[in-house]
Formats: C-alpha cells, structure tokens, sequence
C-alpha cells in the first residue's frame, strides 16, 4: 500500500468512525430537548438554550475527528 | 413569492452548470489549503524555501492581521458607546447592552453570587470570537490576497535536469484542464501560492491556544482566590481519609481533566471554524455555484454558537472553582448552594 493509499483511509476512517458517537449523542440530546419542551412548553427557552450547549459539546467530538481527519488526508501530521 | 424565488433559484442553477461546462469553475490545484496560518512577512527575517513559513525572524501572518482589525473595531466600539452613555439607551448603545444583558442574564443563571467577579472576562472573549468568526465570513477575507512564487517547486525543477526536460513536452501535449479561469487576472497560476491578507483569528491555532491558556489560567486563579490553600483539597485528597480512596483516583482524574480543559478549549473552537472554512472550500472546488450556500448559513450559525460556547464554558468552570467541595466544607457548601437555588 502506498503513503497516500494509507492517508486517505486513515483520513475516510477518522471522520467516518468519528462520525459515529456524536451521530447517536445528538439524536439523544435532540430527543429529550423535544420531549421536555413538548411536556413542559414554558420551559421552551431555557431548554433551547442548554439543548444548544450540549449539541456543541457534542459536536465537538466529531469537530476533532474531522480536523484531525483532514490534517491527516493534507499529509499535515 | 415562493414560485419567483424557485425561478430565479433554477436559472442560477441552469447558468452554474453552463458555465462549470464551459470550464469557468475551480480545479482540484486551486484547492489549497493550509492547517497553519501563513505570514504575510518576516520582520527581521526572510521566507523558507517553499515560501509557507517564515525560515527566522518573527512571523507577522495573516491571522495577526485579522486578530488586530477585530481589536481595533471592538476598542472602538466600545470607546464610541461609553464616550456618550445615556441612562436610556437607544440605538446602537441599546444593541451593545442588549447583547451584555443576554449574557449576563445568563451568566447569573450559573453562578449568581461571584457571577459580577469574573464575568468581565467570558464577555470579552465572547465579543472578541463573535465578531472574529462573523468577520471571517464576509466575502473576500478568504479569497483576497497575494500570489508567491513557490521557490521550491522551481528549484526541484533545476535540480533534476530530466524531469525540466520532460517537463515542457507533456505540457504542450496536454493543455491544463480549466482554459477559460486562467485568463483571469486574479488567477494565481500553477506553482503559485496563494497567501490570504486576512484569516479568520479562531482558524489559527495559536489565538486559540492562547486564548484557552488564558481562561485556564484564570480559572483555577479564582479558584484559589476563593478558597485559598483549599483548592488543592479538590485534586488531592488523602487515601485514608473519610472520603476513602476511589475519591483520591477521582481527583487525580479531575487534575487531569484540568489540564486537558486547555487543549479542549482550543481545539474545539479551532476545529470548527478551520473545519467550516474547509468544507466551504470543498464546496467551492466541487460546484462552485449556489452548492455552499446552504453550508455558509450553517457556518454562520457555527460562528456564533462556538462564539457562545468558549464563553459559557469558561463561566461554568469559574462557577464550579470557586465552589467549596472538600469534606469539612460540605454543609457550609449545601447550604450556599441552597441560598444560591432560591
């Protein structure tokens, strides 16, 4: 296998694989943000706002995935 | 209404497609991208041979640039409100204090009692990365700036005399792909680097860095502030104590987690900003007409909330600091914490 073989699945796996967690963390957090507003709708902002703030959290994990990902396919790292 | 904007949505399509055929669009050598930001000169030293990064003296790159100009606009902002403060406000001192408020309001949510301490510094990272990011995204900050000759490629060229000879026959054999963006004058041309005169200030990892160094830092100083000596009791807690010895584990994880709160910090806003302008890039490069659109809205909602994230993170962890936590403060801090719930 050739180095640049060897980056790009290294670089297809970092993002794929870290696609995965948060994929299922935010559906998690976007369900019981929608849940708790339809049970309790005056709680909605405050919900929204905590909701948001977990959503990045979440994301974050993938955001380094994707970064390293790309450090990785750019012969960077 | 909505039938004149599908119209006038697929007649840009139609014309994006017929001139990606006619070969005015991007190619895969435009695409260049770069994990460090690039300097736009050495003070008191010169380039490296591939014209990337600076061989000695400081770098002045285009990051600094950026950082300067958002400075620059915030500390004038901030003298052109507070030269004229009215008791009511109006107009864009009203704006200002709108967006202090919100945070502040916010802010008290989590911690009510030390929130006017320490919120001096979340809101100015918070101003300075919202308008950073938002900046970052106005067209030609990205897409303006120099072209430089890439040294390197030409002397590798000199060096291997086949490989220079072989060199202009293939390229007269085979013309390059995209004909007609060539002839444009903003067209750098192949061997060139393209070098940005500006560049969003949370895409370089440095700013980042520092930045997260900073609330760090602060955050276990207040953390001290309050609790004195004490605050080392969170990390370090006797084996044969009361508290027995899976706590002792637990707080050597929670110096580690410390630690890691400065690289965290700085790679998630790093991440996301580097990582929007590379899917916007890619974007570009694969169908450069109305196909990013969407990502730049989503990259708009990205540059606020990240904004808003480092701010609010720093706030949580400063709440968190200054709370007594050890086994002979736990009912002075149960009840604190009541005071703080009602």
């Amino acid at each position: 296998m050739s180095d640049h073989a060897a980056q790009l699945i290294g670089m297809a796996l970092a993002i794929g694989i870290g696609a995965v967690g948060p994929g299922a963390g935010i559906g998690v957090i976007f369900g019981a943000a929608i849940e708790a507003m339809g049970r309790n709708p005056e709680a909605e902002g405050l919900v929204r706002t905590y909701m948001f703030l977990g959503f990045a959290l979440t994301e974050a994990l993938f955001i380094f995935g994707l970064v390293f990902g790309l450090l990785i396919g750019f012969g960077i790292l | 209404m909505r039938n004149r904007i599908l119209t006038v949505l697929g007649v840009l399509v139609v014309i994006g497609a017929i001139m990606y055929f006619l070969g005015i669009r991007m190619t895969k050598d435009d695409l260049h991208i770069s994990a460090a930001a690039e300097p736009l000169l050495c003070i008191g030293g010169t380039l490296n041979s591939s014209g990337e990064l600076c061989a000695s003296g400081v770098p002045f790159t285009n990051s600094v640039l950026m950082t300067i100009l958002v400075d620059l606009i915030l500390v004038g902002v901030a003298f052109g409100v507070g030269q004229n403060m009215k008791l009511v406000p109006r107009g864009f001192q009203n704006m200002v204090e709108f967006l202090v408020e919100f945070f502040y309001d916010f802010a008290r949510g989590v911690d009510k009692k030390n929130v006017a301490k320490f919120f001096a510094l979340p809101m100015t990272i918070l101003f300075f990365f919202l308008f950073g990011n938002m900046l970052a995204l106005v067209p030609g900050v990205g897409s303006i700036g120099v072209c430089r000759a890439e040294a390197a490629v030409a002397e590798s060229a000199a060096a291997k005399p086949e490989s220079a000879a072989a060199k202009p026959e293939s390229a007269a054999a085979k013309p390059e792909e995209p004909i007609l963006v060539q002839r444009f004058p903003a067209y750098c041309g192949k061997g060139n680097l393209f070098i940005p005169w500006l560049r969003a200030p949370a895409a370089d990892l440095n700013v980042t860095f520092a930045f997260a160094l900073v609330a760090v830092f602060m955050v276990e100083f207040w953390g001290f502030q309050a609790l004195g000596i004490g605050y080392l009791g969170k990390f370090f807690i006797n084996p044969f104590g009361k508290q027995g010895a899976i706590m002792t584990f637990v707080g050597i994880l929670e110096l580690f987690s410390e630690i890691m709160r400065i690289v965290a910090f700085a790679f998630r806003i790093f991440g996301n900003i580097f990582g929007g302008e590379v899917v916007l890039a890619v974007m570009t490069f694969l169908f450069a007409y109305l196909l990013p659109v969407p990502f730049y809205g989503l990259e708009v909602f990205v540059a606020f909330i990240q904004a808003v994230i480092f701010a609010v993170l720093t706030v949580v962890f400063a709440g968190l600091a200054v709370q007594a936590h050890g086994d002979d403060h736990e009912d002075h801090g149960h009840t604190t914490n009541g005071a703080v719930a009602h």
